[in-house]
């Protein structure tokens, strides 16, 4: 039987009913509201994050042709020195004291008697031979040097999937020890895992005395022979007041 | 890792009192694993106890400003989400903001898979990543102590402004003129002025509540001594 549409009773209830569906929709209304000003908020701040980073994008590149003049100008001068020690060899070898020495320069050569070589000391660690890596370095050695040190920081194993146990920097024959096993969880979700490296990142902090050097950074391998990862030249200012 | 450890983890905490403004710092380094989140937060890290005193919380919130299933609500201080997992099944949908990330990411790993639920990172004291006129009920427990006055009174004022005309707030602390609340007052006098810790517990008294309620515009404004040695104040936007 239908209830009549007279009965207050119900009809108190339906309404009751409706008033409450109305509350509910307007109070989802408000949590959507905040929900999307949230979101809004997030975007913002993504944004604001995109745009700093950006700024600071724009800074290093700035940077970068800084450095990239410096160096310019460096093998400029680099050249003129050559071409005028090339201009000197060659005043040298037009003159009369050079001419004059050349009848005995060929005998010794047809004799053999080269003059005895110096050679120089080479330097107390020499850098380590060159091995196959997978590799990479979070922070660029491929710089101008300003700070009185700097730490190199990147991740690397062995091709033939042996193990590193220490990483070393070898700066001129001075050698810095760093820390090696930090976690890498993004390299091994993509490069899959390393059973012999599970945590191949690594930090070496070394100093950088102004002046050109040799940079080798080296990894031991399984606790016995080192191995270079890379090789580089690197040059080291003095710090700009 | 032990509940004693992180006890012990807590005490050495570094942060002064200095830096008890630094809010986001010193809730940050309390938070460096659950348990020590749970025990700065809660001061206990046993999730039935979380469970049993975050029920216990919600009755008196439902005694006090009332709870419904359609209410849209917001915890200011939500730490690690010990109120905002059994509060959630009882409301259209929960806010849980704080200042600490760090609090946060606990409080998220807890949440999972809750479905109307939020957490929010607070950039600095106050509220300003809601908008107004939004929710129908913003409470604050268990964090006032840990705050200064100003920083109490900002988020009264910023409850007022989130809260949709006709809203309710609810806001407590440890009251003075209690015995708990003298003793947690002069247990903290032990302490070397130096020595302070940045998260010392700091007493309301009811005035400064009520005043706090009052100045911020909210209606029917009442302090209730709950059985839990607390006293909450709680107000209703007009409108």
């Amino acid at each position: 039987m239908n209830p009549s549409p007279e009965d207050p009773g119900l009809r108190i209830a339906a309404l009751q009913a409706e008033l409450d569906e109305v509350k509910r929709r307007e109070a989802a209304f408000r949590a959507r509201m905040v929900n999307e000003f949230l979101d809004r908020g997030e975007r913002n701040t993504y944004l604001h994050v995109l745009r700093e980073e950006k700024a600071a994008l724009a800074r290093r590149e700035q940077e970068a042709s800084a450095d990239l003049e410096l160096l310019t100008r460096k093998l400029e001068a680099e050249g003129d020195r050559a071409a005028a020690l090339e201009a000197e060899l060659s005043r040298a070898k037009s003159s009369w004291a050079w001419r004059l020495g050349a009848p005995m320069r060929a005998l010794e050569r047809i004799l053999g008697a080269d003059p005895p070589q110096r050679t120089p000391a080479g330097p107390a660690n020499p850098p380590a031979e060159g091995g196959v890596f997978t590799y990479y370095l979070h922070t660029s050695p491929f710089r101008i040097y300003r700070e009185p040190t700097f730490t190199l920081r990147g991740w690397a194993w062995p091709q033939d999937g042996r193990a590193v146990t220490a990483v070393r920097i070898n700066l001129d024959g001075r050698l810095f020890v760093g820390r090696h096993g930090l976690e890498e969880p993004e390299v091994i979700a993509r490069y899959g895992p390393q059973p012999a490296n599970p945590r191949p990142g690594f930090e070496v902090p070394f100093e950088t005395p102004p002046g050109r050097h040799l940079l080798s950074l080296e990894a031991q391998i399984d606790s016995s022979e080192w191995r270079s990862i890379m090789t580089t030249s690197i040059w080291c200012e003095s710090k700009r007041p | 890792m032990s509940a004693d450890d992180a006890h012990a983890r807590v005490r050495r905490s570094t942060a002064t009192f200095a830096e008890r403004s630094a809010y986001k710092k010193v809730w940050g380094s309390l938070a460096e694993d659950s348990e020590m989140a749970s025990l700065a937060v809660a001061g206990h890290t046993d999730e039935a106890t979380m469970e049993l005193t975050a029920r216990g919380f919600i009755d008196m919130l439902r005694a006090t400003v009332g709870l419904g299933p359609t209410d849209v609500v917001l915890e200011i201080g939500c730490g690690i989400g010990r109120v905002g997992r059994p509060l959630s099944r009882e409301c259209l949908q929960w806010f849980g903001a704080d200042i600490s990330g760090a609090m946060l990411e606990h409080a998220a790993a807890r949440l999972r898979g809750v479905p109307n639920v939020r957490l929010v990172e607070l950039a600095t004291v106050g509220l300003q990543e809601f908008p107004a006129d939004a929710f129908d009920l913003v409470y604050c427990t268990i964090v006032f102590m840990h705050l200064f006055e100003w920083d109490r009174y900002r988020y009264v004022e910023e409850a007022y402004r989130v809260l949709r005309p006709g809203g309710r707030c609810y806001f407590d602390n440890y009251p003075l003129d209690s015995e708990h609340g003298w003793n947690v007052f002069t247990e903290a006098t032990r302490y070397p002025p130096d020595r302070r810790p940045a998260h010392l517990s700091m007493a309301s008294t009811r005035e400064e509540l009520g005043i706090y309620l009052a100045k911020a515009g909210f209606e029917a404004a009442r302090v209730h001594d709950l059985p839990n040695g607390l006293i909450a104040a709680t107000g209703r936007k007009p409108g």
